[in-house]
C-alpha cells in the first residue's frame, strides 16, 4: 500500500479498492470501470468481485495522452518511464483544474508550459494557491481530477520535456 | 463522538492513537513525511497523506499542510500526540478557527502554562508550593547575584519558554553565575527564540515526580496518581515508574491534590501532567505543567487500568468523565524503559539504520509500545526512541525482575540501542533500593 508509493490519489490504493468492493456489494452492482489519467481499473462481480487491472487501453478509447504503444503489463505505465518529468504537488490540498468553475482549465493535454505557467490551483485552508509548472515542455497527461485530495509530492501532470 | 480523527504525529505515539481510535470505532487519518513513507504503522490508519519532505519543519511542523490534510481528510478532530505541534498554542488556535477540535486544552490554557514563569505565578495562587525563585525575569548578572545571595547557592537558571532541559544552567557561586547566565540565555534564544530566563533555588539531589491529571469540559478534575522519572540523563528521561519510592502516602496525597488545584486554577481541560521536584527531605515544589499526553503515559495506564488516550478523545468530544476520583485505584508497580536507537558506549551517538531483526518480548506483565519491526529503517531525522518497554507486577521487586527478563528477551539487531544501559541501571543497588535522584545516571554509571 503505502510502501509501493500509492496514496489516496491513486486508483490502485488498496483502501479505495476495498471500499469500491464494499459499495458494489451494498448496491448490488455488477461492474465498475474507473479511469484516472492513463490508468484504469475494472471490477467485475461474479460469485465474488474480481479485480483486474488493465494496461493503458489502446485504439478505441485511448485517454488523450496515451501513445498507441500497447504496454502489456501495468508495471510499465508511462508514469514509470524514467525520461518522463512530472509536476508534483508542493503541498497538501484540493486540486482544481481551473481558477473557478466557470472558467476553462488552466492547461489541457498538448499545451506548452514554461516554468512560470500556472497549471492548476491547490486549495488549502481556504487559500487558493496557483501552482507553477516549474519546468518546460508540453502537458502529456493530467494525472488527477478536479476536486481530488492531493498530498505532498503527488504527481499532478506528466510533462513531455521541451526538446 | 468523532467519526474521523487526524493524528498529527509519527511513530509509536501515532500507532498508539490509531489503536485507541480503532477500538472506539473512529476512523483515522495519518500524516507522514517522505522519510516515513512505507512505514508499516501507517497501514493501521484508514487514510494517509504525505505532508512534506523529511525534516520536521517541512512536514510534521508545517501547520498549513497538517491542517490541509485534516480538511481533505474530512476529520472532526486532530490528536497532536507529544512533541511536534502538541504544545503549539498557535496550531491549537488554527485548529479552532478551522472548526477542527484539538484533542487537548484550549489555546488560552496552553499558552498560559507554556510560559513557565506565568505558570509559577498561577501555582502560587493555587496554593501550590513553588521552588523559591526570582519574582519574574532576571536580566542582569547583578540581579542574578542578588537573588542567589538571598536564597543561597546553588541556583538554577531556567528559560521562560523552555522545555526538554534546554536553556538551563546550574551555578554554584558568584564566579560561575555570570557565565552560566549568558550561556542559558543564548541557548534559550537559539532553541526557543526567546532568551528570557528566571532563577530558582537549585534543589540538590532532586527527585522528579509528576502527577497525571484528567479534566473534562464539565468542571470535573481527577488525578491518576504519580510517576517517578528521576532516572534521567541530560534532562532526558530514561526510566519511569509508579508508584514513586521517594514519597510517603501523606506527601503523595498532598501532591496529587495540589496537581488538581493547579489544573483547576489554569482552567485547563483534557490530559495534563503536573511536574514536581522532591527534595531530600520529602518536600515537594511545583516545576511546570506539561499540557499534553506524555511519552510515559503507559506507566499510569498499567497501574490504574485506565486508557489515557481514549480518555483524551472522550473528553475532547464533550463527554463527561465517567470516572470519579474514588474510582481511580493504584495497583502494583509499573516500570517503563525508553528504548532509544543510540550507542551508550559512544556517548549516546544516534544509531539510525535498518533493524535487521526485531524480537519482541512478551509474557505476563509485559507491554511493548513500538512502531518498529524487523526490516524497519530508523530514520535519522527524528527522535531516537524506537519503543517503550513497560512492565507491571504486584511489587516493585517483581517488576524489576520482569523488566530485566524482558530486556534480555528484546532483540534489536542491526542498530545500537540503550538496552544495555537499562540493564545496568536495573542491576544497580541504588535503583533497587529506590535511592535515585536526577543526578544518579551521570554520577554513577560508566557512560
Amino acid at each position: 500500500m503505502s510502501s509501493s508509493g500509492s496514496g489516496p490519489g491513486d486508483v490502485f490504493d488498496v483502501r479505495k479498492i476495498r471500499r469500491l468492493v464494499e459499495l458494489m456489494n451494498e448496491h448490488d452492482l455488477g461492474e465498475v470501470d474507473l479511469r484516472q489519467g492513463d490508468q484504469r481499473i475494472r471490477l467485475r462481480r461474479g460469485q465474488e468481485p474480481v479485480v483486474s487491472m488493465l494496461a493503458p487501453p489502446v485504439a478505441a478509447q485511448p485517454p488523450p495522452a496515451a501513445a498507441a504503444a500497447p504496454a502489456a503489463d501495468a508495471a510499465s505505465t508511462p508514469e514509470e518511464d524514467p525520461n518522463a518529468i512530472f509536476i508534483t504537488s508542493p503541498m497538501v490540498g484540493t486540486y482544481y483544474s481551473a481558477a473557478n468553475p466557470e472558467e476553462s482549465p488552466f492547461v489541457k493535454v498538448g499545451d506548452q508550459v514554461g516554468p512560470d505557467s500556472v497549471v492548476c490551483i491547490l486549495e488549502a485552508m481556504k487559500v487558493f494557491n496557483e501552482i507553477p509548472a516549474e519546468c518546460s515542455g508540453s502537458i502529456a497527461a493530467i494525472l488527477v481530477e478536479n476536486g481530488d485530495a492531493i498530498e505532498y509530492g503527488q504527481k499532478l501532470f506528466r510533462v513531455e520535456p521541451a526538446s | 463522538m468523532y467519526q474521523r480523527i487526524l493524528v498529527a504525529n509519527r511513530g509509536e505515539i501515532a500507532l498508539r492513537i490509531f489503536r485507541a481510535c480503532r477500538e472506539l470505532g473512529i476512523e483515522t487519518v495519518a500524516i507522514y513525511s517522505e522519510a516515513d513513507r512505507g512505514s508499516h504503522y501507517l497501514e493501521l490508519a484508514d487514510e494517509a497523506f504525505c505532508v512534506g519532505p523529511a525534516r520536521p519543519v517541512d512536514s510534521y511542523l508545517r501547520i498549513a499542510n497538517v491542517i490541509s490534510a485534516a480538511e481533505v481528510g474530512n476529520v472532526q478532530a486532530i490528536h497532536p500526540g507529544y512533541g511536534f505541534l502538541a504544545e503549539n498554542a498557535h496550531f491549537n488556535e488554527v485548529c479552532r478557527s478551522c472548526k477542527i477540535d484539538f484533542i487537548g486544552p484550549k489555546p488560552e490554557a496552553m499558552a498560559m502554562l507554556g510560559d513557565k514563569n506565568a505558570a509559577r505565578e498561577m501555582a502560587k495562587k493555587a496554593k501550590v508550593p513553588v521552588v523559591p525563585g526570582s519574582d519574574g525575569l532576571v536580566e542582569s548578572a547583578d540581579e542574578a547575584m542578588r537573588f542567589a545571595h538571598e536564597v543561597g547557592f546553588p541556583v538554577l537558571i531556567k528559560a521562560v519558554a523552555g522545555g526538554g532541559g534546554k536553556g538551563m544552567r546550574v551555578a554554584a557561586n558568584d564566579l560561575a553565575l555570570k557565565s552560566a547566565l549568558q550561556q542559558a540565555q543564548s541557548e534559550a534564544e537559539a532553541a526557543f527564540g526567546n532568551g528570557d530566563v528566571y532563577l530558582e533555588k537549585y534543589i540538590e539531589q532532586p527527585r522528579h515526580v509528576e502527577v497525571q491529571v484528567l479534566a473534562d469540559d464539565h468542571g470535573n478534575v481527577i488525578h491518576l496518581w504519580e510517576r517517578d522519572c528521576s532516572v534521567q540523563r541530560r534532562h532526558q528521561k530514561l526510566i519511569e515508574e509508579s508508584p514513586s519510592t521517594s514519597i510517603n502516602q501523606k506527601t503523595r496525597d498532598a501532591m496529587c491534590e495540589a496537581a488538581k488545584r493547579m489544573i483547576q486554577q489554569a482552567d485547563y481541560n483534557n490530559a495534563a501532567t503536573v511536574e514536581f521536584i522532591v527534595d531530600k527531605d520529602g518536600k515537594f515544589y511545583f516545576i511546570e505543567v506539561n499540557a499534553r499526553i506524555q511519552v510515559e503515559h503507559p506507566v499510569t495506564e498499567m497501574v490504574t487500568g485506565i486508557d489515557l488516550i481514549k480518555q483524551q478523545i472522550l473528553i475532547a468530544s464533550g463527554e463527561k468523565l465517567a470516572l470519579r476520583q474514588k474510582d481511580v485505584k493504584h495497583r502494583g508497580c509499573a516500570i517503563e524503559c525508553r528504548i532509544n536507537a543510540e550507542n551508550p558506549k559512544k556517548n549516546f551517538q544516534p544509531s539510525p539504520g535498518k533493524i535487521d531483526r526485531l524480537i519482541v518480548p512478551g509474557g505476563f506483565g509485559v507491554r511493548f509500545d513500538s512502531h518498529a519491526h524487523s526490516g524497519y529503517e530508523v530514520p535519522p531525522y527524528y527522535d531516537s526512541m524506537i519503543g517503550k518497554l513497560i512492565v507491571h507486577q504486584p511489587t516493585r521487586a517483581e517488576a524489576i525482575n520482569t523488566m530485566k527478563r524482558a530486556l534480555a528477551e528484546l532483540g534489536v539487531e542491526g542498530i545500537h540501542t540503550t538496552i544495555s544501559l537499562h540493564q545496568e541501571i536495573l542491576n544497580h543497588s541504588a535503583f533497587v533500593e529506590g535511592n535515585i535522584d536526577t543526578t544518579f545516571v551521570e554520577r554513577t554509571l560508566s557512560v
